[in-house]
């Protein structure tokens, strides 16, 4: 260990904050050489909250595809990196828009809201992992409001919304006057948190048990902050990672949905290749105004409940073929992304699914799941007994496993996904 | 600690751990009949109705959870169900005084150690309402901050907010955002003011289409109301507040004001245009409105009427032949950014009269920071100031130290004075005793009273007077605390209860959940959706300011209404967006919170209606019997809108199978008899239909929709009794008017409190029940018997 990290490793323990120290060079930046040093892993969790129309979604059959989807089609010879998988459901998590918040967490009964209490997400428990090994822990993004990543306590993290400033914050060096604003803002905050930790410790003494819980996850939230601050400013002293693109721009349609989505695709890819994070959610947009698609009229909320009117339907499947395009192309840029010998699709797990397997009655069963990349053996249907199916988390052990993290439970999975094979 | 305290936490834990005590004083003899009597048939070991069996309760064993759900079940006169025989009065006061007793004693032993209500932390609207106030400046930070969670049905609930190093991290930049709203750091912006006609809009200026009329001294008139010919003019540099003024009439209107709204945004990468309001422009003579608005620089405002002819029938016409109505625009005034100081108050606020000086920043530009000759004294001074009305109490100096020594040693590393304050500013807007409402178990103290009133009926901070009140130790007094909610109420700031309360409670917020099918409903429109939510809001104040009986929120023979909604309603003699009080015809089927336009179509999705979940929002809203979740295996009914089935058939299916049909038969009925209200809360006799059905005409326009199957309102409630149709549900509600009177005390408590209203607590919701309705149900007098009641008053 060079004297670098002694200083740092002495300046983090003078700061209160133990931690695993981050390897600061990107991989990329270490030399291949010797052949040893593998391209890290990273996961993507893609969340599209109105479902998929399931006959479009699902092809008929199990095992190899014999007759993919129109869905599938429109992957072209792509779908040969992804497998389809039928029949998986959240136990305990019913018939509810609100089954969004518990997609990457299982915890139960969202529907209910009172009572209700989310747990950790599949990014964010891969987060306290390997999170420290990039310049982002993990990165949540979402086409509108909400999030589909939460932390241990249930608190939601708060997702990106608009592309340009997650650029800007990944890849852009920032004016000198930023810099040197960001630089102060950073030791302020430090100096803030060590002021108002004491003054937690100071009120915890005096609170009642249920107040002290209180008082107690937002000192440990300090202490979070603190940690992941400190390892922000060592990572502020190394250049960030140059990428040869024009800064995306924020599309400002709130109906574009399409629009949207590519533009947040085209960042998740560029902060793959850079290796800012291993580690991203997005949710994408369930917007009731019609989208600006060819043979559209009607918003896409509105299309979810079809009813079964054909015209309904048909007008859906423009919406969700136009989404599945998107998803194409990209994986279409990581597979032709090459990394060392492999390509990044094939260092990338691609998570794309619904919480709703129905949405127009909102039933939360038979979930429309897709995973791509990740160096699994694909080109598959796996299909599932939607009336005894094993819960998704045991997709999620697998993915975790898959990511290198030592573990063999999450949420409420029972084991690993049988018929998924790296 | 001392040994007193130590028994009593040592009995504590011997009352309410678990392992220790396992049974009770058996109940009396003439407990235990009532109980065989009126419940056992149905709540025995085996196979007990609801899965709730009734024998640990009579031999005496310790279920505290079982003892409140018994007891209230009790007091809401839920058990025993219609149409078994109920308790007499005399039963009730027996088996309620025993639960009473048994859940009491446990409660108030958990009561004394915990209270009721669960540190709350500032939810988001909470703590921008608060800066606002701190700092006496509008900041928008509300975006920053994640959304809160929910619990009892309101997100300022102590329980469901949680901390994360995610939220925290978002309150450090969210005070830093507030700050740089409230200190300048450059010269005062030069006033910018423009007096211009319509000429300065481009598409007037264009006119591509030719639709606008050019008149005399100026005056140009729009006659279309599709979006493209809308007038946009101005263009921001400087962004700050800005007050404009325009001059319009109705132009060939029959006498009749033509309506308009007016917008804000555009610009690069800003937000998309805003809705600022709509506006009557009076017939007879010009009329001056004017507004303020917040602007970014590169924004615009736009002009647009509403209602009127689309631009292409304009342009085939020609504007000077057009006999259509139209709006007449004199003239537009712009001026801003407004300041009436420089710096302004909210900088003085916080620094006083210190002087500002130019400094270098990296870059070479320069910046205006406020400078000091005595730091020290300064510091502490700007500290303390801000920190007594952060902390909404007095503070010590042990507690004040941290912060003005943080702001020593941010200095002291190199940071300028005013950098170093600001920060020492965050850390007092990030710290506990500022993000969290303090409140001690037992008796609150004045302080504490201060704050749960402001945030009761301000979501925010409590102001002079109250801190004042709370200093002299008078916030504990009945009339005290009647006159504080009064002021309270007449403050403009109490448009947050308005907003939030009725947003939760009755779930206005969901209103864009939906977007109806403009296939099936052609007639909706943005100003549709705004006056729904204001017929609600309006209605809602009227109650409150007036102090009107509260059964008026189940029925009344009025509503507040304009032109748009007396339209949709199908009332004739209201025009224009200006809302009235309109007295209801008696035929009109509407008056009360059911019929209005608002909650039909937040009770339902774009395209169809679902009995299933009106009904489940009567029950839940208005009775405070929310219906149990359906089974997780349940499903939901697979809506079709082809005209094909009814929903009533779907529904019947469903209600004969047992597991679903004991929950259902009192769910549906109640569900159904809206049924005559369709998607966007008009009234209908036929679904609309898109597959088979009548092809309908309205005004010579054929429709896009069929005429499907006709409605039939009428079931059969879980007691016998028949709901024919809406009118019939109100009298049903109206006829027990005690249980929404219940239902709207806790959910008045729980969001008044942010603390959930629990099985035994009923007995002090009952006291206030009785004094409210000793004064007529009067909505005020309710909020008066709230804040001091004990609820109120304690932990």
């Amino acid at each position: 260990m060079n004297s670098l990290h002694m200083t740092r490793r002495r300046f983090l323990r003078s700061a209160g904050v133990l931690m695993a120290l981050p390897a600061l060079e990107s991989w990329q930046t270490r030399a291949f050489a010797d052949g040893k040093t593998r391209p890290p892993r990273r996961m993507v969790c893609i969340c599209t909250p109105l479902g998929m129309h399931p006959p479009d979604f699902f092809p008929e059959g199990k095992g190899r595809y014999e007759q993919p989807s129109s869905y599938l089609e429109a992957l072209g010879e792509l779908r040969q990196d992804c497998t389809v998988i039928s029949g998986l459901a959240h136990p305990g998590v019913g018939s509810s828009h609100d089954s969004q918040d518990s997609f990457l967490t299982a915890a139960l009964h969202p529907e209910n809201r009172a009572g209700f209490r989310n747990s950790v997400s599949l990014d964010q428990f891969a987060a306290e992992k390997i999170g420290d090994r990039t310049r982002f822990p993990s990165l949540a993004l979402a086409a509108e409001g909400s999030s589909l990543s939460w932390t241990r306590s249930g608190a939601m993290v708060p997702a990106d919304s608009f592309p340009a400033p997650v650029f800007a914050r990944l890849f852009l060096q920032g004016k000198p006057d930023e810099v040197h604003k960001q630089a102060r803002r950073l030791e302020d905050g430090l100096s803030i948190l060590d002021t108002i930790r004491e003054q937690a410790q100071g009120l915890g003494k005096t609170l009642s048990v249920r107040d002290r819980e209180k008082i107690d996850e937002y000192f440990s939230s300090i202490r979070e902050l603190e940690q992941r601050m400190a390892v922000s400013r060592e990572w502020s002293k190394q250049p960030k990672p140059h990428v040869d693109v024009p800064p995306i721009e924020n599309n400002m349609n709130p109906a574009d949905l399409i629009g949207k989505t590519r533009l947040m695709l085209d960042l998740i890819h560029l902060a793959l290749q850079t290796d800012s994070t291993r580690l991203i959610t997005l949710l994408l947009l369930g917007t009731s105004q019609v989208p600006p698609i060819a043979g559209v009229s009607l918003g896409h909320h509105d299309l979810s409940h079809h009813g079964q009117d054909p015209h309904k339907i048909s007008q859906l499947r423009k919406v969700e073929l136009e989404k599945m395009k998107a998803l194409g192309e990209f994986l279409t840029k990581l597979k032709s992304t090459r990394e060392h010998d492999s390509t990044l699709l094939d260092n990338s797990m691609i998570l794309f699914g619904s919480n709703l397997g129905n949405a127009s009655n909102h039933s939360t069963k038979n979930l429309p799941i897709l995973l791509a990349g990740g160096g699994f053996n694909h080109g598959q249907h796996l299909a599932f007994n939607p009336d005894n199916p094993p819960p998704l988390s045991n997709l999620f052990v697998t993915m975790l496993q898959r990511l290198g993290i030592e573990t063999d439970q999450f949420g409420t999975s029972t084991g690993t996904l049988n018929g998924m094979e790296a | 600690m001392n040994p007193p305290l130590i028994t009593a936490l040592v009995l504590i834990s011997f009352v309410l751990g678990d392992s220790v005590l396992t049974a009770a004083d058996p109940p009396s003899s003439a407990v235990t009949i009532l109980f065989e009597l009126h419940c056992m048939e149905c709540h025995r070991d085996e196979s007990p109705k609801g899965n709730v069996s009734l024998e640990p309760l009579l031999h005496g064993q310790r279920d505290v959870a079982l003892w409140q759900n018994v007891l209230a079940k009790i007091e809401t006169g839920e058990m025993p169900p219609k149409p078994k025989p109920g308790l007499t009065v005399e039963e009730r006061q027996i088996a309620s005084d025993w639960l009473f007793t048994l859940v009491s004693a446990e409660k108030q032993m958990q009561r004394n150690i915990e209270g009721r209500v669960v540190l709350r932390r500032l939810n988001r609207v909470e703590y921008e309402n608060t800066l606002r106030d701190l700092l006496g400046v509008s900041v928008r930070v509300r975006e920053l901050l994640p959304q809160d969670a929910s619990s009892a049905g309101f997100d300022n609930v102590g329980e469901a907010l949680h901390s994360s190093s995610f939220l925290l991290a978002r309150y450090l930049e969210a005070g830093e955002a507030a700050l740089e709203q409230a200190i300048a750091n450059g010269t005062q912006p030069r006033v910018k003011r423009e007096h211009v006609t319509l000429e300065a809009a481009y598409q007037v200026k264009q006119n591509s289409e030719n639709v606008f009329r050019k008149g005399d001294g100026g005056r140009i008139t729009m006659f279309s109301s599709s979006p493209w010919q809308a007038a946009t003019m101005f263009w921001i540099e400087q962004r700050g507040r800005y007050r404009f003024r325009l001059s319009v009439q109705a132009d060939q209107s029959n006498g009749r004001p033509v309506v308009f709204s007016t917008h804000i945004g555009g610009g690069g990468g800003g937000p998309q245009p805003e809705l600022v309001g709509y506006f009557d422009a009076p017939a007879d003579a010009p009329k001056v409105i004017e507004f303020e608005s917040f602007m970014e620089p590169r924004m615009s405002m736009t002009i647009r009427p509403y209602g009127l002819a689309p631009s292409s029938e304009i342009a085939k016409a020609g504007p000077q032949a057009w006999a259509g109505p139209g709006l007449a625009v004199d003239w537009i005034e712009m001026e801003g950014p407004l300041n009436d100081v420089w710096p302004p108050e909210s900088h003085h606020r916080i620094f006083g009269g210190l002087k500002q000086i130019a400094v270098k920043l990296p870059s070479g530009n320069e910046m205006l920071e406020v400078q000091s000759n005595d730091a020290v004294t300064d510091t502490k001074r700007i500290i303390e100031g801000f920190a007594r009305n952060a902390f909404r109490r007095p503070i010590s100096e042990d507690e004040l130290a941290p912060f003005i020594a943080m702001v020593e040693k941010r200095r002291a590393a190199g940071s300028s004075f005013e950098q170093a304050v600001r920060a020492g500013l965050v850390a007092v807007m990030t710290s506990p005793q500022f993000l969290f409402l303090r409140e001690t178990p037992g008796r609150l103290d004045d302080f504490a009273i201060a704050s749960r009133l402001s945030y009761f009926f301000w979501s925010s901070t409590p102001d002079e007077d109250l801190l004042t009140l709370a200093e002299k130790g008078q916030l504990h007094d009945q009339a005290t605390l009647h006159a504080q909610v009064d002021r309270l109420l007449q403050s403009p700031k109490s448009a947050a209860f308005t907003e939030h309360f009725t947003g939760q409670w009755l779930r206005l917020r969901e209103i864009d959940f939906t977007e109806p099918s403009m296939q099936l409903y052609p007639e909706f429109d943005d100003m549709l959706k705004v006056s729904m939510l204001r017929e609600v809001r309006l209605f809602f104040d009227e109650l409150l300011l007036k102090d009107l009986p509260l059964t008026n929120f189940l029925a009344s023979d009025f509503s507040m209404l304009n032109g748009r909604l007396a339209k949709h309603y199908g009332i004739a003699g209201v025009d224009g967006w200006t809302f009235q009080r309109v007295k209801l015809p008696p035929d009109s089927h509407r008056g009360g919170v059911l019929t209005m336009a608002a909650i039909l179509k937040i009770t339902a999705n774009g395209t169809n209606t679902s009995p299933v979940i009106r009904g489940a929002y009567v029950l839940d809203r208005i009775m405070g019997m929310p219906p149990k979740p359906p089974p997780p295996d349940a499903g939901s009914i697979e809506p079709d809108t082809r005209g094909s089935t009814t929903i009533r058939q779907q529904l019947a299916r469903h209600r004969q199978i047992e597991s679903c049909g004991s929950c259902h038969i009192k769910i549906d009925p109640l569900g159904f008899s809206l049924e005559n209200f369709d998607v966007i809360g008009g009234w209908r006799e036929y679904y609309r239909s898109t597959g088979n059905g009548k092809p309908v005409e309205i005004d010579g326009k054929k429709m896009r929709w069929l005429q499907g199957p006709a409605i039939d309102a009428g079931d059969v409630m879980a007691d016998g009794r028949k709901i024919g149709n809406v009118d019939e549900l109100k009298q049903i509600l109206l006829d027990d008017s005690d249980v929404f009177g219940r239902a709207l005390t806790i959910r008045l408590l729980t969001y008044g409190t942010g603390g959930q209203v629990e099985a035994v607590d009923q007995r002090e919701v009952t006291a206030i029940l009785n004094q409210a309705k000793a004064r007529k149900w009067g909505f005020r007098s309710l909020l008066h018997e709230i804040v001091t009641s004990p609820l109120f008053l304690e932990k």
